[in-house]
This record gives C-alpha cells, structure tokens and sequence, in this order.
C-alpha cells in the first residue's frame, strides 16, 4: 500500500481538532483496512466531539465501509446511483424559490454560481465531490449546471472516511484545484464545532445558538436516520442544521420513512444476503426512520430555535416565508432510482426546508 | 482490466483482489517528467463515429465548454477540402438510416453535407437468387395514396460524410478544441500521482502522440492525458488493448467487391418520378449477397459479398467481363453463374463473358439495364465479425468498429458506430448536468448498457441471415427462408415492425 501523505490542514478544522490528542491521528490515517480504523478511530472521535450528534456505532459501522466507498460496484453502489437524482432535488428547489443574491449589482445573479454549499455528513465525498466538480474554475463564469455552486463544506466526523474523501479528490484535477484554493473543503468535524468555531463566544455551551449563518444551500443526505438519539434528537439536530443557513437559504434532505412498506424494503429485502440486498447490513435501523410530517414538524420548530437569540425568543414570525418540499424516490432493479410524486410513505424520499428572509 | 498502480485501485478494488491486479504495472514509452495537458476528451480516430461523437459534443450548450482533442493519423485537412465530380462518386458509400439522419439533422451536420450528392430511397426490394422468393420493403402500406412515399433509407458517400463533420466542427469554433491531424499515438500509459500534492493521475491514461509526414523529425513527442479517452479507431483499435478488452469474432472468409456503376436510362420511369430503389440478390452458390444501392444523377453503388477467389477473379476481369458478371448476379441461375465464375479470363474483345450473358439472357426473363463502371472504383474489403467483451473500462470508452464490426448485408455497420456516438454524447452530457466525472464507470455504464445489447441483436441478425443465406441447394432450409420471406412479405404488421427496426427508432 502506498504510504499516505500528511494532508495540509485548513486552519479551521486545525482550531475544532486542537482538542484531539495528535498523536491518534497517523494511527488513524493509515489503516484502510476494515476492522482496524473502527476501533482506533472510534476512540480518537469521542473523545474530540464528546457533546456531538454523532452515535459511536454509526461511526464504526461506515468506517468499515470506508475501503470500498469509491468502489463502483461496492457496498455504496446504490448510493452511487442515487447521487444524480439530489443534483435534480436542488435544481428543483432552486428553480422553485432561489435564495436572494448576496451580491444584487450583477445582474445575471440569478445564473451566476454564487451559492455557498454545506454538506453535513458528507461520507466519502460522493455528494460533495460531485458539487465540487460543478464549480467554475472562473468565478465570473455562468454557472454550468442549474446548482450554481461557488463553494462546498464538507464535514464528516470519521477520519477514515475524509481521508479516503480527500484522497479520492485528488485523483480529478478540477477538484484537486478546488481543494488547493479552498473553494472545496473536506473538515474531520461535526456540525456542532462547526458552529462553535463561527461564533463570537469562545464558550462552547452558548456558541451554538449565537453562531454566524454562513450557508446558502445545507445538504443532509441520508444522515438524520444515522445520529445517536442518546446524545442529541434529530429535533436538535434540525435546529443546529437550520442555525448554519443563511435567511432564504434551503436546507435539503434525504431519508427514509419508517413504514410497513419501508420495513419491507429496506430491512427485509435491501439488507438481505446477496444477490437479493443491495445494501450491507446494519447500515439502517428501522426505529431512526423518519416520517415526513414529523420533519416537517421538527423543521418548523427548528427554525424558531434557530432564530433564538441570546435575550429574544423566535416565535411564529420565524415561519413566514418558509417552504416545504418532499419528493418520493424508488429504486428499481435495472431501471435505477426514479423520483415517484406520493411515494414518500413507501420508504426513501428527499426533503426541503427553506429558510423564511 | 488494464493494470492500473495500486494506490489509485484503492477506492475501487477490495483489498484480496487489489494484490493481483496491481502486479503488472504498464511502463512503456518515454518517461518524461513534464506534466500532461490534460483534456476532458481525448478522441482517438477522425472516422465518422470518432467526428460525429465530436461534433455531438460541440453541439450541445452543455458539452461544448468541455476541453476535447481528436487524434488521426491522416491529413484532416485533405478530408476538410475533399471534392468530387457532379458525375463521379466515390467507391465508399454508406447507407443512413432515418434514425442516424435525424442524429446528424440534431447536431446541425446535415447541413454541412453535400446534398447533390445524397440520395434517399424509398424501395426496397429482396430476393432469393436461388428460389426467387421475394419480399418488398416499402411504407406503401402505411403511406396514404398521394402522398410522397417514406424513406427507406439515404445513400451518402462516406467522404461527404466525413467532411460535412468536420465543417460542423469547424463552425463550432476553436475554443477547447484541438484536432491533432497526421498524428499517431506512440504509446498510452497510465499518468503518475504528483508529487507535489496535485493532482493524481495515476488511474488517467495518458497518451504520447507524434506527428508523421513531412517535418516530423523535428517535432518531438507530446503527451495529453485524458479524463475520458474514445476509442473509434477502428478494429484493430490499439485504445481497446490499452483498455485490455478482449474481442471475439471470426472472419466470414467473404470479400466485399464495391463498385460506382452508372446506370442506363430506365426504359419506364419510375413512378413517382423521384422514387428510387435499392436491389439486393442473396445468392447462396456464390457466398453472399449481391446489392445495388442508388446514388443520384442515375448512379448506382455495388456491394457484392463473395469468397476471396470470386472476388479475386472478377476484380481481375477487364470492365466489360465484369459487367457481364454484374448483370449476370442480377439475372442468371446460381448453375450460369457457377459456370461464368470457371471460365479462363478474356483475352480478346468483345469479351466472351458478355456473349454468354446475352446467349443466356434468350433464356431468362428478362430485366432492364446495362450499367457502366466508373473508373477505378473496384475494390474489395474482407468481411468480418466482431464484438468487444465490454466498450468501456475506467475512463476508457469504445464507439463504432472498436466496439463491433459486423456483416454489411444489412447496411448497418456506420449506422451503429453513430447510435453509439449518440448515446455516448448524451451520456457524458448527463454526467456533467449532475456533477459525474464523464470518465468514471457509473457514468460510463449507462452507455455501455443503452448499446452492448442492441448492437449484439443486430449483429447477430446479420450474422444469422448470412448463415441462412450460404445454404445452396434445396434442402429444408432454403425451404424455410423461402416461405419465411414470402409470409413476411404478405404480412403487412410483421414487415412493418421489421422496417420500423431496421430505421433505428
């Protein structure tokens, strides 16, 4: 195996990590191996994000996924498969309601890539990468697809998986540009510390609700099934997500509803023995699952806990302008994924929220 | 799979399978250290398939901001300003289907060819030289009365072709294009991970390119490294043993003789006075198929498939003896044939051939026509089967002969390598609408799938109406090809559906 090089790290996810005892992270960084990272790793990460959302299992479980992540016809397949249709998601929110222009003097600010994206829980980069490479390398450019990105944050707690993140990105030049310029950004964090590290206050406790919007578009694909209802609730968690976008800006989603239907797709048929599952098992619990009137509901209450202040409360007034979105996804065999309007309740569907001005 | 370093096979490959695989590590060619250009396509071949695939991608508002080269060994710039006599046509002609028509109309190519010398057809007519069974393709059937009549397909010589391409490539501009005229690939390898943190390329083919001709020792090699690399460099594509794919296939031990003959006057004229037809004779005493296909000003093209001694023999005739032989395919028995095929080549003039054909044309009823042959214009290729086990691999995709060479008695050959095109074009479009890395296996796939199967189905159907039509005699199967094509031809729905396939749609 070739040797991995020290990455340069960016001075902010330097600052969220100066907790973490440095010494772990080499160890961490060199196993790809299956079994090994789960366990190194596991106890590098609790220990650095001890107030976080992330659930130690979920953690270990993608972690042993981490060497074939990139493996087209791997464990990851059909998230491989999935990942043109989040792209058509966000086209179809942006085209619905676009967030306002940050900078109102251009006139075609409406084409241009002028969005600031985050994806939370970002994996080994499927997503994130792939926004990456729509990013114009002359900001000045029309944007080339209708996501109009002009920056992505990504952020994953497992140093295994932004490893094998960072290293996957640099095998395209368009992307190892945009890492090396800093449009592109892979930080081994949660979104906790992320929201710590942009607030005023150096005090971790009362950071979170004072922190700096920083985002137009938050993505969370596939992650709300995954965080740990021991330390946090996907209530929360909605809220943290929510605090990170800018007024105007969209939060967009995916997961999993927790039906009869999806009970039988996802835990019987999608985690079965091969040739049958397509999907490794124990990757889903079927008790995380989410409903979409349920998210619909934690992302009404979100937004009014984002807009909580320091003395003021964000009552009703934090809805006015809020959108809701929700589109069904099925995969069929041999055909791929198709988006299926009032399939929400069938199992996986993708979600909107966008954040009132 | 080729051999690609095992740093890069890391994400793709579980660790057991990875020992195996990275063991052979490809190390050819010179080595130099300056880093490749690097393009987003890097199209080997200026053939249709390779232009067409080209000029799709020009075409499209979405695809035309991607940086692409074009490698080809001949002088692109002969192609560009090719140019033929109104009466003279070129001995390589191609059939279009409609489907690859409206393809060329979608790109804005058709405008770029040379219409006066393009000639469609709208009839069709078959027949089995040993039974005489016969079967019509037309859209009679679904044409109301009065109308003109659909088109079977249209007749285009593969230079008009070539240069019509490259005139719509032209047009597109010179931003993020290269064409690479008279130049070679000397070698691909896959690139190295750099060292100074950029990017890694260790999984990229990279090709050494040379220019030949003239001056071509003074200029050194260069070396471009390509995010997808296109194989349309024909059968024995050296892209497709970088790639190392394998292919199976057998020649058909058959030659095809080719020939532009100018036509007699009819003695009718056709009604309607524009509609053209195209003749094929199966003659299974000889090997194969004999075809005439329309060309305009009352021109024809000959493709006639036959074994390598046949067509040894009437390329060594003189032109009146093998005209005689050409109009003897379209009229005599497979016993007349067999005998003028033995008989010693002419000496002197008026030649015997024509004395026979015109004593046993007294015995046979009879047809029109006594065409003239272009100067020059006989010719003979070797007819041959094959298929790629897969057209792509990482960053690796192959289109048109590269992929599949098939028997030409149908006239489909040019007409899969352009569907291929197509589906490739609208593939890599789909890839850069969604973020995909044009060259990676989950956007490859979806090519490769939309054509192995359909391009395998049609050539199989040439390869199995070949093997039907090799069987002389008449024996159970000559029997069953007979009342096959004779149902056919009087089951309107069923001919239809055939016509409908063969278009492409």
């Amino acid at each position: 195996m070739a040797s991995i090089r020290p990455q340069s790290i960016p001075l902010r996810a330097l600052r969220t990590l100066r907790t973490a005892p440095t010494a772990t992270r080499p160890s961490c960084q060199l196993h790809i191996s299956p079994l090994l990272p789960a366990v190194s790793c596991r106890t590098a990460t609790i220990r650095k994000h001890s107030t976080s959302s992330v659930s130690p299992d979920e953690l270990s479980h993608f972690s042993a996924l981490a060497s074939s992540w990139w493996d087209p016809m791997g464990p990851s397949r059909i998230l491989h498969l999935m990942n043109p249709l989040r792209h058509e998601f966000i086209a179809s929110c942006l085209a619905e309601s676009p967030p306002p222009s940050t900078d109102s003097q251009s006139p075609n600010a409406s084409s241009a890539a002028n969005l600031h994206y985050m994806d939370i829980g970002c994996g080994g980069g499927i997503f994130a990468e792939s926004l990456a490479r729509t990013i114009p390398l002359d900001p000045s450019a029309p944007a080339p697809t209708a996501t109009r990105a002009a920056s992505m944050t990504a952020i994953d707690p497992s140093t295994t998986l932004i490893q094998i993140a960072r290293e996957h990105a640099r095998m395209d030049p368009t992307v190892n540009a945009h890492l090396r310029s800093g449009k592109f950004k892979y930080l081994n964090t949660t979104l906790e510390d992320v929201l710590a590290s942009s607030s005023p206050s150096s005090d971790s406790t009362l950071s979170a609700t004072t922190a700096h919007p920083q985002f137009d578009m938050v993505t969370l694909f596939e992650v709300i099934e995954h965080i740990d209802p021991t330390t946090t609730t996907p209530q929360a968690f909605l809220s943290n997500c929510l605090r990170a976008l800018k007024p105007g800006g969209w939060l967009v989603g995916s997961t999993i509803s927790r039906t009869f239907p999806s009970f039988l797709l996802n835990q019987v048929i999608a985690e079965a023995p091969w040739p049958i599952g397509v999907v490794p098992r124990g990757t889903h619990e079927w008790s995380k699952f989410v409903n979409p009137p349920e998210l619909h509901a934690w992302a009404q209450e979100g937004l009014m806990r984002a807009a909580d202040t320091g003395v003021t409360r964000g009552g009703p007034s934090a809805l006015e302008g809020m959108r809701w979105k929700c589109m069904g996804t099925i995969y069929v065999p041999g055909l791929g994924w198709k988006m299926v309007p009032g399939s929400e309740s069938w199992g996986n569907y993708f979600w909107a929220v966008k954040k009132g001005l | 799979m080729r051999p690609i370093p095992r740093a890069a096979l890391r994400p793709y490959v579980c660790p057991s399978c990875r020992h195996g695989v990275g063991a052979g590590r490809r190390r050819f060619g010179t080595q130099t250290n300056q880093a490749p250009d690097i393009y987003d396509v890097v199209c080997v071949g200026g053939g249709p398939a390779g232009l067409g695939l080209l000029a799709a991608l020009r075409a499209s508002p979405i695809t035309s901001k991607l940086k692409v080269a074009l490698i080809e060994s001949q002088d692109l710039n002969k192609a560009r300003s090719w140019k033929m006599d109104s009466a003279q046509f070129s001995n390589r002609v191609s059939s279009l289907t409609p489907s690859s028509k409206a393809f060329l109309q979608k790109i804005g190519a058709w405008e770029h060819l040379d219409i006066q010398r393009v000639q469609d057809y709208q009839e069709m007519q078959v027949w089995d030289g040993e039974t005489g069974s016969r079967i019509s393709f037309d859209w009679s059937m679904e044409t109301p009365a009065f109308e003109a009549m659909r088109t079977v397909a249209t007749m285009t010589e593969n230079s008009n072709l070539v240069r019509g391409l490259l005139g719509r490539i032209t047009a597109s501009g010179e931003e993020n294009l290269t064409l690479f005229s008279n130049t070679t690939v000397a070698g691909i390898e896959n690139g190295s991970d750099s060292p100074t943190n950029g990017p890694d390329l260790s999984a990229w083919p990279v090709l050494s390119i040379k220019p030949t001709g003239a001056g071509a020792e003074a200029q050194s090699s260069s070396r471009i490294a390509a995010r997808l690399l296109v194989g349309a460099d024909g059968i024995n594509s050296p892209v497709r043993s970088f790639a190392d794919i394998t292919t199976q296939g057998w020649d058909y031990n058959r030659h095809g003789i080719v020939a532009t003959l100018a036509l007699a006057d009819p003695e009718t004229p056709p009604f309607p006075a524009n509609m053209r037809t195209a003749y094929q004779r199966f003659l299974p005493a000889l090997g194969g198929p004999i075809a005439l296909l329309p060309l305009p000003n009352n021109h024809a093209t000959l493709v006639w498939s036959t074994t390598p001694e046949h067509a040894a023999y009437l390329k060594s005739l003189p032109t009146p003896a093998f005209l005689a032989m050409v109009n003897a395919a379209f009229r005599l028995s497979g016993t007349d044939l067999k005998y003028m095929m033995g008989m010693a080549p002419p000496s002197s003039d008026p030649s015997p051939h024509e004395d026979e054909l015109s004593w046993r044309l007294q015995h046979t009823p009879s047809l029109h026509t006594s065409p003239r042959v272009q100067a020059g214009t006989v010719a003979s290729f070797p007819l041959r089967f094959r298929h790629a086990a897969q057209y792509i691999s990482p960053r690796v995709a192959l289109v048109g002969d590269a992929a599949h060479v098939i028997h030409p008695l149908a006239g489909q050959g040019l007409n899969l390598g352009l569907a291929d095109v197509a589906a490739l074009s609208q593939t890599i479009e789909y890839a850069v609408s969604h973020g995909m890395d044009i060259g990676d296996l989950l956007t490859l796939e979806r090519y490769s799938s939309e054509r192995y199967l359909t391009n395998a189905k049609i050539g199989g159907a040439c390869d199995l109406l070949h093997k039907m039509y090799n069987i002389p005699g008449h024996g159970p199967v000559t029997w069953a090809r007979s009342l096959g094509l004779d149902v056919i031809d009087k089951l309107p729905f069923v001919k239809s559906f055939l016509m409908k396939n063969a278009e492409g749609y």
